[in-house]
């Protein structure tokens, strides 16, 4: 079947505002939406830009706003985003970051709210002889909070992120609860007023468009939830 | 690199804001069972006004035992109006403890319920520190002459009846 592609261009030197471009592609109901776009780069024009790496679900790295909801261009199939033959597919960056060029966003802020939540194992005992071991049963409460792929569909989807600039939003957030309920792990005290603050936890209004925006379609607001209720306990 | 989380803690208000919630439902169901159904309380309405029957001064059909308390406590002439009704319920010294207590609990859950959403959205909606600084100080303070007031209102209520 043909499609029409939109795309939402934007180049900074041109000092022209950001624009859609319509594009005729060729695809199969099989194909995945990424596909599309490397059509585009590779056969149409080559001066498009996007991220991609792996093109399996597992860099995170093509997270954009497809039809309007943020995906994982990898991660989807045409025939979940068309009807048939001459429909339309849109794609978009990410809403909430400065767009650098075309499909690629500015992530320096996304990464520095995952870096402020010192998401590494804290843990100040002398190492055991051998590895620092987790039973299964321990390792299940942050197994879903451990799919994460640091793609920002979900910090993107978040209007309290949008709202506010400084919020941390649900990725950074997410990771402050698997380390923070990693049983190896013994960095609450320094972890826990990172996100029990005015970026922190109690601008998450359980709005639930992370949980739908997650490709590894992980609980978000749950473990935030989860998070919150262990913020209060720690202070009280 | 920015830092983030350098301020104080808010997991008190947000806790609070969890437990005035819940219990507003409760709070909010009794009050208006009491004050609008409850046939105890001897406020039941009968009857709905229209919009004209309101303008010409037409007062609500109480029940045989509303009617009868009022006309009790003022008189076999007296008119029944729901204020009547409701200042007979606060006048009497054994409810009146129960009530005020009660709409004292309602009006403290509800202002700082309502009045710690209105700063969430405030802060979502002013993006400057000075701004919210200011924003957060004129709500508070708002809420507070509201308490005062309320607390006035609850408390002097059926004094003269
Ligand atoms: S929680 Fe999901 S949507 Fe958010 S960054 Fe991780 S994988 Fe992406
Ligand atoms: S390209 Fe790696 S996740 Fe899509």
């Amino acid at each position: 079947m043909k499609l029409n592609v939109k795309v939402r261009r934007y180049d900074p030197e041109s000092g022209k505002p950001p624009y859609w471009a319509t594009y005729e592609v060729p695809a199969e109901p099989m194909d995945s939406a990424l596909s599309l776009l490397l059509h585009i780069k590779w056969h149409l024009d080559g001066t498009l830009t996007f991220r991609k790496s792996c093109a399996h679900g597992i860099c995170g790295s093509d997270a954009m706003q497809i039809n309007g909801e943020n995906k994982l261009a990898c991660s989807v199939l045409v025939q979940d985003l068309v009807k048939g033959d001459g429909d339309t597919i849109s794609f978009a960056p990410l809403p909430g970051s400065p767009v650098i060029k075309d499909l690629v966003i500015d992530q320096t802020r996304f990464f520095e709210k995952y870096r402020a939540v010192m998401p590494w194992l804290i843990n100040d005992t002398p190492p055991p002889e051998r590895e620092r071991l987790q039973s299964p049963e321990e390792h299940a409460i942050i197994e879903d909070a451990t799919k994460c792929i640091m793609c920002g569909a979900c910090t993107h989807s978040c209007p309290s992120t949008w709202a506010d600039p400084d919020y941390l939003g649900p990725a950074a957030m997410l990771k402050a609860y698997r380390y923070t309920f990693d049983s190896r792990d013994a960095g609450s005290a320094q972890r826990l007023p990172i996100v029990d603050s005015k970026d922190g936890l109690w601008k998450c209004y359980t709005i639930f468009n992370c949980v739908q925006a997650c490709p590894k379609e992980i609980d978000i607001t749950r473990w935030l939830s989860a998070l919150k209720r262990k913020a209060v306990t720690a202070q009280y | 690199m920015r830092t983030y989380g350098t301020n104080r803690s808010n997991a008190l208000n947000w806790f609070l804001h969890r437990i005035t919630g819940t219990f507003l439902i409760f709070l909010l169901i009794t009050h208006f069972w009491v004050q609008h159904y409850d046939a105890q309380t001897a406020t039941v309405v009968a009857q709905t006004l229209s919009s004209e029957q309101i303008e010409q001064g037409v007062l609500p059909e109480y029940s045989s035992e509303a009617r009868a308390a009022v006309k009790a406590k003022f008189g076999p002439d007296a008119t029944v109006t729901p204020y009547d009704v409701v200042m007979l319920r606060l006048a009497d010294p054994v409810y009146a403890v129960l009530w005020k207590g009660f709409n004292i609990l309602f009006l403290i859950f509800a202002l700082h319920h309502g009045f710690y959403g209105l700063n969430n959205i405030l802060s979502d909606y002013i993006r400057n520190d000075m701004g919210r600084l200011v924003a957060r100080v004129l709500s508070w303070s708002l809420a507070l002459v509201l308490l005062v007031v309320g607390l006035y209102a609850v408390i002097t209520a059926g004094w003269t009846y």
